[in-house]
């Protein structure tokens, strides 16, 4: 299983924190991330993650910046979709095109939880939910120097966050 | 039966996900604190009590992550009612150990009323014996703020004040809770 990227977004609709693992086939160029709190490891891709190949030419790249609102516009669509078909209840749960599986949760108090992973990858739900209860709660909610709200990413990316995510995504079989 | 449900949720949380402190260590710090606050705004008690609020507001924001997360929650609840009962029995249970009574509905189920039969804030108080406390000062007036915050945080918009206390001499301790909306999801930004 190959973990691409993982976001978070608040209920004010910002990103508030996004991560790159492996490269898919498509570099994300460093440009614009000013006003995100990206981890660097995205070049540095370790050992436990196999190379997915040689990238093949795409017209336009993309900023960081730009990948997580696409991702948002996306979930955000889907969602009301899902809703307006389903009932109000309803959520979708992933994705799943020719190139990775986008996998979605939501928490009531409306933070959003993406992972992109490989196509092959199951249902990562209940990995969100382990993510925002033993790590995000953990470390983020928890910390008293962070503030409530996180506008630009403010106190998210903190290192005990940052340790124990990669740990525990590396950790996954 | 969703009542049935939320008590033994609540139940079963408290006994294995929650780390416990001395009871009296809570009653004696939030003791101490509204001592401070009532000397800190020389005892002008209507300020106080929007303190107190103020600060269970801004605990609550944080709180329902907590909440969220030790009680499992992947889901909204249905209804307001349902909404009382998770407070209640859920809410209240796996952080003080205590459920208040839920009574005294409107017929709308917007508004209803928690009655505390026990209150661990309020264990060893007396109120200032100034004759103005008893009819000022809301000793628990943090609560209201907690469920406030708490709420807003999952968009429910809610009012919550105490309308009678133990300390003051009534009958009981009761707390009135009413819905003003629910609060709509933030839409993204148009960036073109």
């Amino acid at each position: 299983m190959v973990v691409y990227s993982f976001y978070i977004f608040d209920r004010h609709t910002e990103c508030i924190y996004s991560k790159l693992w492996a490269r898919q086939d498509r570099p994300i160029s460093s440009g614009g991330t000013a006003a995100r709190p990206l981890s660097g490891s995205s070049a540095s891709s370790g050992p436990a993650v196999p190379d997915v190949g040689p990238a093949r030419a795409r017209p336009t790249r993309l900023s960081a910046q730009d990948d997580a609102k696409l991702v948002f516009g996306t979930v955000f669509s889907l969602r009301r979709m899902v809703q307006q078909l389903g009932g109000v209840d309803d959520t979708f749960v992933s994705y799943r095109t020719g190139q990775y599986k986008l996998h979605y949760y939501e928490t009531p108090s409306g933070i959003k939880f993406v992972m992109l992973t490989d196509t092959q990858t199951a249902n990562m739900r209940s990995v969100l939910h382990q993510i925002y209860v033993n790590l995000y709660v953990e470390f983020v909610v928890k910390n008293p120097l962070s503030p409530v709200e996180h506008p630009g990413g403010e106190g998210v990316a903190n290192e005990l966050f940052e340790l124990a995510l990669d740990q525990f995504v590396r950790g996954f079989p | 039966m969703a009542s049935a449900k939320a008590a033994r949720l609540g139940e079963e949380v408290w006994k294995s996900r929650v780390d416990k402190v001395n009871a009296e260590l809570v009653t004696l710090t939030y003791g101490t604190m509204v001592a401070q606050l009532c000397k800190d705004y020389e005892s002008d008690y209507l300020e106080v009590n929007k303190q107190l609020d103020k600060m269970g507001y801004n605990i609550g924001l944080r709180l329902i992550e907590d909440y969220l997360a030790k009680s499992n929650t992947m889901k909204r609840c249905v209804n307001f009612k349902d909404t009382a009962e998770m407070i209640s029995k859920v809410g209240f249970k796996i952080f003080l150990n205590i459920t208040p009574t839920i009574t005294s509905w409107t017929s709308d189920n917007k508004q209803f009323s928690l009655i505390f039969e026990e209150n661990p804030l309020a264990d060893f108080v007396e109120l200032p014996d100034d004759g103005r406390a008893q009819d000022e000062l809301w000793y628990s007036n943090m609560f209201c703020g907690v469920l406030r915050g708490a709420l807003e945080m999952v968009q429910m918009q809610v009012e919550a004040h105490f309308i009678s206390d133990v300390l003051r001499g009534n009958d009981t301790t009761e707390m009135r809770i009413s819905l003003i909306r629910y609060i709509d999801d933030e839409m993204p930004v148009d960036d073109d």
